[in-house]
């Protein structure tokens, strides 16, 4: 379970994020959604701990980020949106250098990788130095990378942007396989339809709040809109000063 | 201990792979030895040169008496034609020495002779040449004045009130550390660049290739972080160090120095000594160049700025080149110095107390675990990560 609390960021006096609140639980699918520059990352960021809160808590599991940061990280599978590599590491030396940081032994590791490898259809990559990797083959490592140790939580920022239809849909099935396996997802997206399609809850923030959250029936309620699309344009739009 | 295990596996893997690192780590060690060999036998050239030096002459028999008495002394002459100035003016000739007719004559009637050097004191390879015979035909002169004193019943020590007597104090090894001292500077020139690569790499380099965030979001301590890129770097930089420091002695033994009368001998305890002497600078190069490399945003940027770095180490070494010290026991405590007079006193075969093998490391490896922590909180902070 991730847990956002009161959250605030401020950058050089600026608010970024403005007390966002929400759960993301076990077992279910949270998507946050709003559009570019609404404090999506920023939110993320200090979920998974590289930027400290001004104010609010966040939990991990239970496990306060800030106070106790590497305990709440092994609980927490993270792929952030740049989707970097070294590229004179194979893929499979990427799963074992992270499972290795995450204290895995080798053995662990080894049947890990080869698992992960099967779930996302890269054996023809496994081998390969990453140099030239395309971008769904490089999301494919940085997704295999953040579930190397099993996390009970996995935060995804942006994990189908830039993926053409083949790959969005291997993230997707592996996004449904995490979810069937009781583990809680919390990822990120200014795409409607790709949000409507998986998940369970939907967070929507805007200029650095939440402006709503819950089903999509429920977002469509309290908007009052039939249509989703429709219904987040007007929620986010009613913060957003004229 | 693990994530530093991790890490310091992962890099020096990494590194190995990188082209670039490598080449750059390997190239320096391979190359400086050659550079020493030329520039040693090329003074040693230029020295014995002057032994055998070639005067080009015009009007031969007009002196015959100074013609035998210097080359007597060593040098030999060819007689040539033409215009003299023109001559030495398109470099032809080093030196022409021109004997006009009247020579003989004045001499025989106890008057001045006069004898012409055309040279071009530009030149620095005829400098040596141009002295050399004009100390030799003034002293023909001394000679011949004082045997015309002699003749007419005065002293020769009439004309000598004061003479000046050169006493050399110092042995001829520590000439040959004098004429060797740029070794150490490139053996610390040679830990800054071998590690270079990967230090660089593993800082700026992370945060280029946006691995950085993916590497610190995983439940480890900066600073195992931090000291696993760090030895990784430094184990480059000390094979590169020790390559350059080996392969520089190994030729030094194959240098003609002989001939100009110098010995040149390191035993391998000698060698021992050097390396330890010098191993805490490629910790030190490694640790400066990665505080440095995190700061930067790009490998170019880093390595614009490491650049001005090499500078730093290489001060005591120039500053004592050009003003000699004497060694005392607290200077081995001074980073870089310390190194520096380390290396150079176990090079001149002079005995180093002990204590200086202590000292130096201690205020070095400060000054490392300083940087390395710096570096372990620059990590950390989200102006650094996130750019």
């Amino acid at each position: 379970m991730i847990e956002a609390l009161q959250l605030v960021k401020q950058f050089k006096g600026v608010d970024a994020v403005k007390a966002i609140s929400f759960t993301a639980q076990a077992g279910q699918v949270t998507g946050l959604l709003g559009p570019n520059g609404a404090g999506k990352s920023t939110t993320l960021r200090m979920l998974y701990g590289l930027l400290t809160p001004n104010a609010g808590r966040v939990l991990i599991d239970g496990i306060d980020m800030v106070t106790d940061t590497r305990h709440a990280r092994t609980k927490l599978g993270v792929m952030t949106d740049n989707h970097g590599l070294y590229s004179r590491l194979t893929a499979r030396e990427h799963l074992h250098y992270f499972g290795r940081l995450h204290a895995m032994t080798n053995d662990e590791v080894e049947s890990r990788a080869d698992e992960l490898i099967r779930l996302l259809g890269m054996a023809n990559i496994a081998d390969r130095r990453a140099h030239g990797f395309s971008q769904g083959e490089k999301t494919k490592v940085c997704m295999a990378q953040c579930l190397i140790h099993d996390p009970a939580n996995v935060i995804l920022d942006e994990p189908t942007n830039g993926l053409d239809v083949m790959t969005t849909r291997i993230v997707r099935d592996v996004v449904r396989e995490l979810q069937a396996s009781d583990i809680t997802v919390l990822f990120s997206s200014h795409l409607m339809h790709e949000v409507a399609r998986l998940c369970d809850k939907i967070v929507i923030v805007s200029m650095g709040q939440v402006v709503a959250q819950g089903t999509t029936e429920e977002i469509k309620a309290i908007a009052a809109e039939d249509d989703l699309e429709d219904a987040f344009v007007k929620l986010v739009e009613q913060v957003i000063p004229q | 201990m693990m994530a530093f295990n991790v890490v310091f596996t992962k890099e020096l893997r990494d590194g190995l792979r990188d082209r670039r690192a490598v080449l750059s780590a390997l190239i320096f060690p391979l190359m400086a030895p050659f550079l020493v060999y030329f520039l040693i036998s090329t003074m040693i050239d230029l020295r014995s040169q002057d032994k055998q030096i070639e005067v080009a002459v015009q009007g031969i028999d007009n002196a015959p008496h100074l013609i035998a008495w210097l080359v007597e002394k060593g040098l030999t002459f060819s007689p040539i034609e033409g215009d003299a100035l023109a001559l030495v003016g398109n470099q032809q000739e080093k030196l022409v020495l021109i004997i006009p007719a009247d020579y003989s004559s004045r001499l025989d009637a106890a008057r001045t002779g006069y004898v012409e050097i055309v040279s071009d004191s530009s030149r620095t390879d005829a400098r040596a040449a141009v002295s050399r015979v004009r100390s030799l035909i003034r002293g023909y002169n001394s000679e011949v004045a004082a045997l015309r004193l002699i003749v007419r019943g005065v002293s020769p020590q009439v004309m000598s009130v004061v003479e000046v007597v050169d006493t050399e104090v110092a042995s001829k090894q520590e000439i040959a550390t004098a004429l060797l001292s740029f070794i150490p500077i490139y053996i610390v020139l040679a830990a800054f660049i071998s590690g270079m690569g990967i230090a660089v790499d593993s800082t700026a380099g992370e945060r280029e290739r946006r691995t950085f965030e993916s590497l610190l979001i995983n439940p480890v301590s900066r600073l195992q972080i931090v000291l696993g890129k760090w030895i990784a770097a430094t184990v480059f930089s000390v094979v590169g160090m020790s390559m350059t420091l080996v392969l520089c002695m190994l030729v030094m033994s194959y240098v003609p120095l002989e001939e100009l009368g110098l010995r040149f001998q390191v035993s391998p305890l000698q060698v021992v000594g050097m390396l330890l002497a010098t191993l805490p600078l490629a910790f030190l190069a490694t640790s400066m160049q990665m505080l440095v490399g995190i700061f930067a945003k790009s490998f170019k940027d880093a390595q614009s700025y490491i650049g001005m770095l090499v500078l730093l180490p290489m001060l005591p070494g120039l500053y004592t080149t050009f003003n000699p010290i004497r060694t005392e026991t607290w200077m081995y405590a001074v980073p870089m110095l310390g190194q520096h007079l380390l290396l150079t006193d176990v090079m001149g075969g002079e005995n180093v107390p002990l204590i200086g093998y202590f000292l130096s490391p201690i205020s070095i490896l400060l000054l490392c675990f300083v940087f390395s922590w710096l570096t372990a909180k620059l990590f950390e902070r989200e102006s650094i990560i996130f750019t």
